[in-house]
């Protein structure tokens, strides 16, 4: 028993240090790499000397509010999608495939065209509402009828929602020219031109959506044993779900608000983090915490270099990227029907 | 009196009739004909032409009813009806339909409500590739439709093939198709970035579903593929009760339900991949018009005609409302279609045991 203990105990710490490792890489990839490519060492000069060069000042205006906006969207994304694997006990629920981002989106048009609102402080609010309003829709359609609400169902519902709230987006865009300009950057998820404030605003929103979801941690790993096994263990089952499932929400509109809808972050890293760390969520959220930011800024990393000199914003790539993951999850019938 | 009737013509036609089906004999020929069905595809033809009548009158300038029956029928003349409202109606009719069989054949092969091809990553990938080409410069809707086919075609296709695992297992396709979706609508988005501000307008308008502005000369593909198609469709139309067996049915009969299905699904996805490269994806009509044909003919098999005719009234009509509804802003005929088809959708989910089952 101490045997089993110790080792997975030791083998959880090399993990984590694994994990910060590539953080602390990817990181220094995506403060690096692009356009203008710069060593190492001049980033560290950057960063820690004040050097005044070109390269310095390139470093400072632009790479570091991008890599700052990557790691809290990333860690926000794969955050909520473990929260919500968790209180859904389905393996393919994510931000995206729920809707939850598509409603935030339609929320921050909404913003732009409607209440004429322009700056990320406005949007966030507009992006709550919107995934609010699109995760309790979602799922009480899931949850309805015969079955309750299956992994097909759920994703069936996003894609019911997505395409409504969709067609509201477009809807307003197009009687709206003036939005699209604006929209349309926006949309694809990049982050590419964030600034320091956007930084500045969206962190205590992110620190609130993790304390929600760390919060809920042990009734999370109560919860995959099954709803009455939850109950008997003495878990509140449903302030489980709906502190779980807020903290989400919150964590989504935030990420989305600032950097546009990014796909499959959420759906990908929870796998890998239980593959690394095992079941227990007071591991695999901190660990999703830390592999989220890594598969985000390396996404952007990547399409940066891609097609120089245009970029492929990072949303694109994590869809790309996202898609044979899903594929292989899907078809080794870690989905039940 | 008695005597007229031979008992051997009585024992032939009898046997095989089954209840609610009539014979129709044309010369030689002979069909069996569901009596609901006929009805309701009679019906639907008069409100159709009906409804496209209104469609004429309607607009920023009206034209009463009796002036445009006769334009119609050739005895007048009128420029808003002939050269604006009359092409764009045909347009709309012509997609609708495309719309509806399309939907009814896959819907039909994966025995799914659900695997409509706005569902499943098809329209999505005649949209990425189209809005792709619009990017790049292509903005003649004369060869738009035939690019959309190749989009549409290349997604099925990937779906098909990751989906594909010993057999086609209806939750394992519709679940890559939606991830499939998902990705697809990003690489649109970020084809949408590459243009310049005009062409994004361009692409948005058309990535809604619109009929704005769809001539004769921009609709000549939907009608050149439409009459190809036509043996294909009639073929699809027999072709699709074999579907409905089982494999070791189908084997003892010598039919080979594997290809079958393909075809069907290919007819389908040609369909609803040319409708969209003309009219754009318009949403939900793949997915509402075959499932109210068959609740309303009461069929166990999708029926196509009436499919087809619901698709094209579904359009119209919503075309209809969103040229006047908002008027003088128009809203372009997907939003009005997403506005009632998604409902539906939600409808269908909540009602449905799992997926496998018929909802």
């Amino acid at each position: 028993m101490t045997a089993i203990r110790t080792r997975r105990a030791s083998r959880r710490v090399v993990a984590t240090t694994a994990a910060v490792v590539a953080l602390l890489l990817a990181v220094l990839l995506s403060l690096a790499v692009g356009a203008r490519p710069v060593a190492p060492a001049t980033v560290l000069d950057a960063l820690l000397h004040g050097a005044t060069s070109p390269d310095a000042e390139v470093v400072r205006e632009l790479r570091v509010p991008r890599t700052l906006i990557g790691l809290m969207v990333g860690a926000a994304l794969a955050l909520a999608g473990t929260a919500l694997q968790g209180i859904t006990r389905n393996p393919i629920a994510d931000p995206g495939i729920l809707g939850i981002s598509q409603g935030a989106s339609a929320g921050v048009v909404l913003a732009i065209a409607v209440a004429g609102v322009h700056t990320l402080g406005g949007y966030v609010w507009f992006a709550f509402a919107g995934a609010a309003l699109a995760s309790v829709a979602v799922y009480a359609i899931a949850s309805s009828g015969r079955g309750g609400a299956t992994p097909v169902k759920l994703a069936l519902g996003g894609a019911a929602i997505n395409a409504l709230l969709l067609s509201v987006t477009t809807g307003v865009l197009t009687t709206r020219a003036s939005a699209l300009d604006e929209f349309r950057f926006w949309q694809i998820g990049s982050l590419d031109g964030r600034d320091t404030q956007i930084v500045a605003q969206t962190w205590p929103f992110l620190l609130l959506g993790a304390l929600l979801v760390l919060s809920v941690a042990r009734g999370l790993d109560a919860l995959a044993l099954g709803e009455d096994v939850a109950k008997g263990l003495g878990q509140r089952v449903a302030t489980v779900r709906i502190v779980g499932g807020v903290g989400a929400t919150v964590l989504t509109g935030a990420g989305v608000a600032a950097a546009g809808p990014i796909a499959f972050v959420g759906l990908a890293v929870p796998h890998i983090a239980r593959a690394v760390v095992g079941g227990d969520h007071r591991w695999v959220l901190p660990m999703a915490a830390l592999i989220g930011p890594v598969m985000l800024l390396v996404s952007d990393v990547v399409g940066r270099v891609l097609f120089p000199p245009g970029e492929v914003p990072a949303g694109v790539m994590t869809a790309l990227i996202g898609v044979p993951f899903l594929v292989t999850l899907v078809r080794r019938k870690a989905v039940p029907a | 009196m008695t005597a007229v009737s031979p008992p051997v013509r009585v024992a032939r036609s009898a046997p095989v009739r089954p209840a609610g089906y009539g014979l129709v004999r044309a010369g030689r020929a002979s069909f069996l004909v569901h009596r609901r069905s006929a009805l309701v595809a009679v019906g639907l033809l008069l409100v159709l032409a009906a409804a496209s009548v209104a469609y004429l009158c309607v607009g920023e300038r009206f034209v009463p009813p009796s002036e445009v029956v006769k334009v119609l029928l050739g005895d007048g003349s009128s420029f808003v009806v002939e050269e604006l409202r009359l092409p764009r109606l045909a347009t709309g009719l012509m997609a609708g339909a495309a719309f509806g069989v399309a939907g009814a054949l896959i819907q039909t092969v994966a025995r799914n409500p659900l695997a409509s091809p706005d569902v499943i990553g098809i329209s999505q990938g005649a949209g990425a590739v189209t809005v792709a080409a619009m990017t790049f410069g292509l903005t003649s809707y004369a060869v738009i439709p035939y690019v959309s086919i190749a989009g549409g075609l290349l997604a099925a296709g990937l779906v098909y093939v990751f989906a594909w695992r010993g057999g086609l297992h209806a939750t394992r396709f519709v679940l890559i198709g939606i991830g499939f979706a998902i990705a697809l609508r990003s690489l649109t988005h970020l084809f949408m970035t590459k243009g310049d501000y005009l062409v994004a307008q361009q692409a948005q308008i058309w990535m809604t579903g619109s009929l704005n502005g769809r001539g004769w000369d921009e609709s000549l593909p939907l009608r050149v593929t439409l009459l190809v198609m036509l043996p294909a469709v009639l073929w699809a139309a027999r072709a699709q009760r074999t579907v409905s067996l089982d494999d070791d049915t189908a084997t003892a009969l010598g039919v080979r339900l594997g290809r079958v299905r393909l075809g069907l699904v290919a007819v389908g996805v040609v369909l609803a991949s040319v409708a969209t490269g003309v009219a754009g994806p318009v949403d939900f009509v793949a997915l509402l018009a075959p499932q109210i044909a068959r609740r309303t003919t009461r069929t166990a098999q999708i029926p196509l005609l009436c499919s087809a005719l619901t698709g094209a009234l579904v359009v119209i009509l919503a075309d209809l409302l969103g040229r006047r509804l908002l008027a003088p802003t128009e809203l372009p005929v997907g939003v009005l279609t997403a506005a009632v088809g998604a409902p539906y959708l939600i409808w269908l989910i909540m009602r449905s045991r799992g997926v496998g089952g018929k909802a």
